[in-house]
């Protein structure tokens, strides 16, 4: 037993070492705050596929996050020692990184912002998507289908999260547009569908009739309230309903004519976007391979030196819900 | 009241039926205000919601149930529930492409026996290794999540089968189907727990398992079975909640467990085993329920919801200190 396990260690040292030494690739690591969860596997596997990576020329290894900014920290010291070149940072929370930040920056490897932003001015650039944007797009989506009156009901993030915080911003910044329009009631379901479900009866229950619009901050909880419209004997359709993200799901849903709206939250772009940043201080004259330059134009590569890079957020309405499915399909694909 | 119960002797008559009834009492005095507070709260409509709510943990309170009582614990049942219900979701969604689509009550039967093997795993090293229960399903809350991750690769299982759906979300004349999966497990639970030789057992391991022993119960075969139950029920109410949610989500179950134990415990059910009644979990679960809806209902924040569960466990298990007190 004791010879096996030795054997195995001297094994894993072996490869390891050889690893290590095998050509002169970029070493990039994506440390994700979780792998739990569609978003983050998107983007995992966005960055997998990224030309750079299928081409050799960078070794990246993806981290798991655990949820857990203290996990996050140990996993940078890891990379700072391991000498890699850069890393994509998604972190847990907005606060919660900084430190993490620091311990590379002390060690001079890069680190690209992704998705959520950190407080700290060591990061060498970001690349992610305005959360106050998209919660007044689906605010405004939900009034407009509404006829701009009427009730709503807002079903939050758990409290203090950056996302929840910007997105509530939005929210209630179209909401405030209209004087005609009552948040009737306001109450996270922590992003899940199973709790959302149970508030949403809930809220049908203590307000017969009165509820005509459902705003998710994100598209598990929409999908939650689309579950107890429909267990209370109610016509979807009755109501507006609008989510964040564009899980493959909600594309479904709003395929169906459940939900009116999703908004896509491009995984695709805030991660092979945020590796091509790295590989601009990286590789001299470095040209973007990604896709995602050309998908928004108005996302301009400026030589990859800007300090803060803006995914435009896609609506998912019936227009182009197929599109976004078939593209969905191709991604998720094993 | 514990000071009237507790006088040597013999207690007041009344005082006695009083506290035979304390959990029945408690519900009955929530009710009662959350329909003076609101009057949305004693509709038919918001009952049969509340029902439906409580269901998956009713299932999983019942397998607890067991468990306690025997002088176990279960803390991986949110791990089994998300695993099972990964498993079904997997044989009926069109959108798993590693698994074809199936019969869905062959799903569902595929889905229960993935639960019901993890549960099995509790029991045999719980009983045969003698790894303590705490322990054992700590690491299995764990390794079932894990499990789930990597079955379901981490990503909803969506695109479920029509039919299937109609488990979590149909009905049964005018129950849910979730309510009356809820209600036919508890009645045979009841009858396992308190009509056969089985469920004597169970109170007699827990109540002193050398006795029992000795008394030539098979004690190990006792424990294996009521972690296999806890696991099958556990597998039911992620399969129930698959359906009403439309997915199979790795995610779903998490903390369950404490829910499951809170009822439990106020139900009366002492966590050294051997003592405590199926009906007083039921009272239990019921308890939690109505006490989350009212507090939506009444638009009460979520974070008192949570103050609030928490004294009633701690009130429910100061009450039978005070009561086991007196039988001393």
């Amino acid at each position: 037993m004791r010879k096996t396990v030795l054997f195995l260690a001297a094994l894993l040292l072996v490869l390891s070492a050889g690893f290590a030494q095998a050509g002169q690739k970029y070493r990039i690591g994506g440390a994700t705050y979780g792998l739990v969860g569609e978003y983050m596997k998107l983007w995992a596997t966005a960055l997998e596929r990224h030309p750079a990576v299928v081409q050799g020329l960078v070794d990246l290894t993806i981290f798991d996050g655990r949820y857990d900014a203290s996990v996050q920290q140990s996993q940078f010291e890891t990379m700072s020692s391991q000498g890699y070149d850069a890393i994509l940072f998604v972190p847990i929370d907005i606060e919660a990184g900084a430190a993490a930040v620091a311990t590379a920056h002390a060690n001079d490897v890069i680190v690209v912002g992704s998705n959520t932003r950190v407080n700290s001015d060591l990061l060498t650039a970001y690349i992610g998507s305005n959360d106050v944007i998209s919660g007044y797009m689906e605010a405004k989506a939900v009034i407009a289908k509404m006829g701009g009156k009427g009730n709503v009901v807002i079903i939050e993030g758990p409290i203090g999260q950056s996302a929840q915080i910007e997105r509530r911003e939005g929210n209630l910044k179209a909401i405030a547009e209209y004087p005609e329009v009552k948040v009737l009631e306001m109450r996270t379901a922590n992003w899940s569908r199973a709790e959302a479900l149970a508030l949403m009866e809930n809220w049908l229950t203590a307000h017969p009739g009165q509820i005509d619009g459902v705003i998710g901050q994100n598209d598990e909880m929409a999908l939650g309230a689309v579950q107890a419209i429909k267990a209370a004997g109610l016509d979807v359709k009755d109501f507006a309903v609008a989510g964040i993200d564009g899980v493959s799901d909600a594309i479904m849903a709003v395929k169906n004519g459940e939900m009116d709206l999703s908004i896509l939250q491009d995984a695709v772009s805030q991660a092979q976007g945020a590796l091509d940043i790295a590989l601009g201080y990286l590789v001299k004259d470095y040209q973007p391979m990604s896709d995602c330059w050309k998908d928004y134009p108005e996302m301009k590569w400026n030589g990859g030196k800007d300090k803060n890079y803006d995914v435009p957020w896609t609506p998912i309405t019936k227009d182009n819900a197929d599109e976004q499915w078939a593209k969905r399909q191709d991604l998720t694909a094993r | 009241m514990p000071e009237e119960a507790s006088a040597p002797g013999k207690p007041g008559k009344f005082w006695t039926i009083v506290w035979e009834l304390r959990i029945a009492i408690a519900l009955i005095i929530i009710c009662f205000a959350l329909s003076l507070a609101t009057p949305y709260f004693m509709r038919e409509r918001n009952l049969i919601n509340v029902l439906r709510q409580v269901s998956v943990n009713g299932l999983l309170s019942i397998g607890m149930t067991f468990v306690i009582l025997t002088g176990g614990i279960d803390l991986s049942v949110g791990s089994m529930l998300a695993f099972g219900g990964v498993v079904t979701a997997s044989f009926v969604s069109n959108a798993f492409k590693d698994i074809p689509s199936i019969n869905p009550f062959l799903a569902i039967f595929l889905g229960l026996a993935a639960g019901t093997l993890l549960g099995a795993i509790n029991g045999v090293v719980i009983s045969k290794v003698k790894v303590t229960p705490f322990i054992m399903t700590l690491g299995m809350l764990s390794i079932a999540r894990g499990m789930t991750y990597i079955y379901s690769n981490g990503m909803p299982i969506t695109d479920l089968d029509k039919t299937f759906l109609q488990v979590g979300q149909g009905y049964a004349s005018f129950l849910p189907i979730p309510v009356a999966i809820f209600l036919v497990a508890f009645l045979i639970a009841w009858v396992v727990l308190y009509r056969t030789k089985f469920g004597r057992y169970v109170y007699a391991v827990g109540g002193n398992a050398r006795s029992a022993r000795i008394s030539g119960i098979n004690v190990g075969f006792i424990v294996f079975m009521v972690y296999v139950i806890s696991g099958f029920l556990c597998a039911l109410a992620g399969t129930l909640l698959t359906a009403r949610t439309s997915a199979g989500l790795p995610q779903a179950g998490m903390s369950y467990e404490l829910d499951a134990i809170a009822a439990v415990v106020i139900g009366g059910t002492s966590m050294t085993g051997g003592k405590g009644s199926l009906i007083g979990t039921l009272l239990g679960v019921l308890l939690i329920g109505f006490i989350n809806n009212g507090l939506d209902l009444l638009s009460v924040s979520s974070y008192y919801q949570q103050v609030c569960k928490g004294m009633i466990i701690v009130g429910a298990v100061m009450l039978d200190y005070f009561q086991s007190d007196s039988d001393r």
